[in-house]
């Protein structure tokens, strides 16, 4: 019963869910009729001719909730499986896709073309977020090794200096850019266009991809290095490539979607207590119950208020109590 | 030469200046179960890490069935040889089938074939923890995850399994499990080097026993087998009294040497 309930939750309930999605938003006026007329109309190919409600329907859901939902859907399977795959890769569970400088770098580099308008936001968002990255790695490096405390530790550091750096891009910003940063830095999906979802999706397909083909290679790398190297494989080749993957995705996510801090975080935990450890399971519930969560969160946050409660926000609003629910029922504790 | 599992030839290693191996050589033979002994710090684990493959030599040469180590790859290297490291750990409770296959992961790259859980059952079986098969790895005991981490080198099917400190951390019960399973193994065509640190243990069960002393391996001279007090107290610094149990030498720890 239970295995029947979890295979529901991360496999069944994704296409419902997008398509209940379509429905949510804050436009005034909307019945379910509407949506019944709108979806004969789509059904039958001839929403041109039919009356003006049904037209203006047509546009909000093709314009603004259908790509909102899909980036909102990827975003999330790509924060989840990039956290489960750098869980797995340092052997902690208090790592994140931002604990290696990912989102602060990205942040700054967000603010920074806010604030000074030469380069495009994603890109610079993206290009900073990978810079981290690989300040991070060369600093934690010493003696062609590096543990995994100096990873971390090192991580921290380049946080810390990005996100000095980002509040001096605040200080002397205008306060209409301040106020476009800070917004950024919040996390929004009410941008999200079939643009942005363009941009986004070709990067995190690659790397959700890439997590999933490798998710037996990181049951390998979970039990430790000098272990991998016992039974004959080079774990670093394996790391590389899972690190450059995760990067890649939550970069991405970042540039798309500003910082939707924690997420990486729980949802690995939550899919772990639905299907256990083995990441060949873990994986593809990362990836889908990942992604639904996410649309979840952004429903209540564009039906519950009459404004919009940046993602970022809500989803610790409503995601760490609720983890922290299940935190104290399970009674996971880790060694 | 096929008798010989790994022959070590005049190995030298030192991490910077500290030297930590000086000319080494010892042949270990194939199918035998081989203990070396030797005081903390005298070289036994990383022989035994240069032997595997976790760290590189450049001075002399170390040889697997007759194949120089330095030129292999990782995947050949796991055919003919598994590898117990000494402290293992896992964070996350991944049940002891999982962690048993992941043994496999230099043959099947992305994900294990039907014939690579068969041999998961098979290994466990022959270790006897089938029924530990489900349980997570976090939850079971020094001496279960001992043999979990030993049914993980033979799903290799290696030819040559090294073991550093095999018995480390268990009670006599599990010690005399672990050693009879190693023993056994060697019935069917492997070869058994094993890392130890109880002398009368290794005298026991072992075929034959290596001792490192000043980063070498030494060997009794003729006139003494290395059941005799006079070698073991060089080798170890402490006095030594030997007793016969059941046409077994045995011996008993004095006061140490200075």
């Amino acid at each position: 019963m239970r295995k029947v309930l979890t295979g529901f939750l991360i496999y069944g309930l994704p296409i419902p869910l997008l398509l209940y999605s379509l429905t949510v938003g804050p436009s005034q006026g909307l019945v379910f009729a509407d949506y019944w007329d709108w979806g004969k109309a789509a059904l039958n190919g001839g929403i041109h001719e039919n009356s003006t409600k049904v037209y203006m329907l047509n546009n909000i859901i093709e314009n603004v909730r259908l790509p909102r939902v899909l980036l909102t859907f990827i975003i999330g399977a790509g924060l989840a499986s990039s956290g489960g795959a750098l869980q797995g890769i340092f052997r902690n569970p208090l790592v994140d896709p931002y604990v290696l400088g990912i989102s602060s770098g990205s942040a700054f580099g967000a603010a920074l073309a806010i604030a000074f308008p030469l380069l495009h936001i994603n890109v610079m968002a993206f290009v900073l977020g990978v810079a981290s990255v690989i300040m991070t790695y060369s600093f934690a490096f010493s003696n062609n090794k590096s543990s995994i405390v100096a990873v971390i530790l090192s991580g921290m550091i380049v946080s810390g200096i990005f996100t000095a750096s980002l509040t001096v891009v605040q200080y002397i910003s205008d306060p209409y850019k301040l106020q476009a940063i800070v917004q950024w830095t919040m996390g929004n999906l009410h941008h999200a266009s079939w643009d942005k979802l363009n941009t986004a999706a070709l990067p995190v397909g690659i790397g959700i991809v890439g997590m999933y083909l490798m998710r037996w290679r990181l049951n390998l790398l979970a039990l430790g290095e000098q272990e991998a190297k016992a039974v004959g494989v080079n774990p670093t080749a394996d790391k590389a490539t899972l690190v450059a993957l995760a990067t890649l995705t939550t970069s991405t996510s970042v540039a798309a979607a500003g910082v939707i801090s924690m997420y990486g975080l729980f949802i690995p935990h939550l899919t772990r207590m639905m299907v256990g450890p083995d990441n060949r399971k873990a994986m593809p519930a990362n990836i889908f119950f990942g992604g639904s969560f996410l649309v979840i969160i952004d429903n209540f946050s564009r039906s519950l208020m009459d404004f919009e409660i940046p993602i970022g926000i809500f989803t610790m609003l409503l995601g760490a109590p609720f983890f922290l629910f299940l935190m104290k029922k399970n009674k996971i504790n880790w060694v | 030469m096929t008798d010989v599992a790994i022959e070590v030839e005049n190995l030298s290693f030192g991490y910077g200046k500290t030297p930590i191996l000086e000319r080494v050589d010892v042949a270990f033979p194939a199918n035998r179960f081989s203990v070396l002994l030797g005081r903390n710090g005298s070289g036994k684990s990383t022989l035994f890490n240069i032997m595997a493959g976790l760290q590189k030599y450049q001075y002399g040469s170390v040889k697997l069935m007759g194949k120089e180590r330095s030129k292999m790859s990782f995947s050949d290297c796991a055919r003919v040889l598994g590898f117990l490291p000494q402290f293992h750990k896992s964070v996350f409770p991944f049940q002891v089938k999982d962690v048993v296959l992941t043994g496999r992961a230099a043959f099947s790259a992305f994900s294990p074939k039907k014939s690579d859980m068969e041999k998961v059952g098979q290994a466990i079986e022959e270790l006897g923890i089938s029924h530990l098969a489900d349980r997570p790895y976090t939850e079971l005991s020094g001496g279960e995850q001992q043999l979990v981490m030993i049914a993980r080198v033979l799903v290799q099917n290696p030819r040559i399994i090294l073991l550093d400190e095999p018995t480390n951390h268990l009670d006599v019960y599990y010690q005399t499990y672990v050693l009879e399973k190693l023993k056994k193994l060697t019935e069917n065509d492997l070869t058994v080097i094993a890392i130890m640190h109880d002398p009368n243990m290794a005298f026991l069960y072992a075929d034959q026993c290596y001792f490192m002393k000043d980063k070498t391996v030494v060997t009794p001279t003729e006139a003494f087998d290395y059941h005799d007090s006079n070698f073991l107290e060089y080798v170890y610094d402490v006095h030594f009294t030997t007793v016969q149990v059941n046409n077994k030498m045995m011996v008993v720890p004095g006061r140490k040497i200075n």
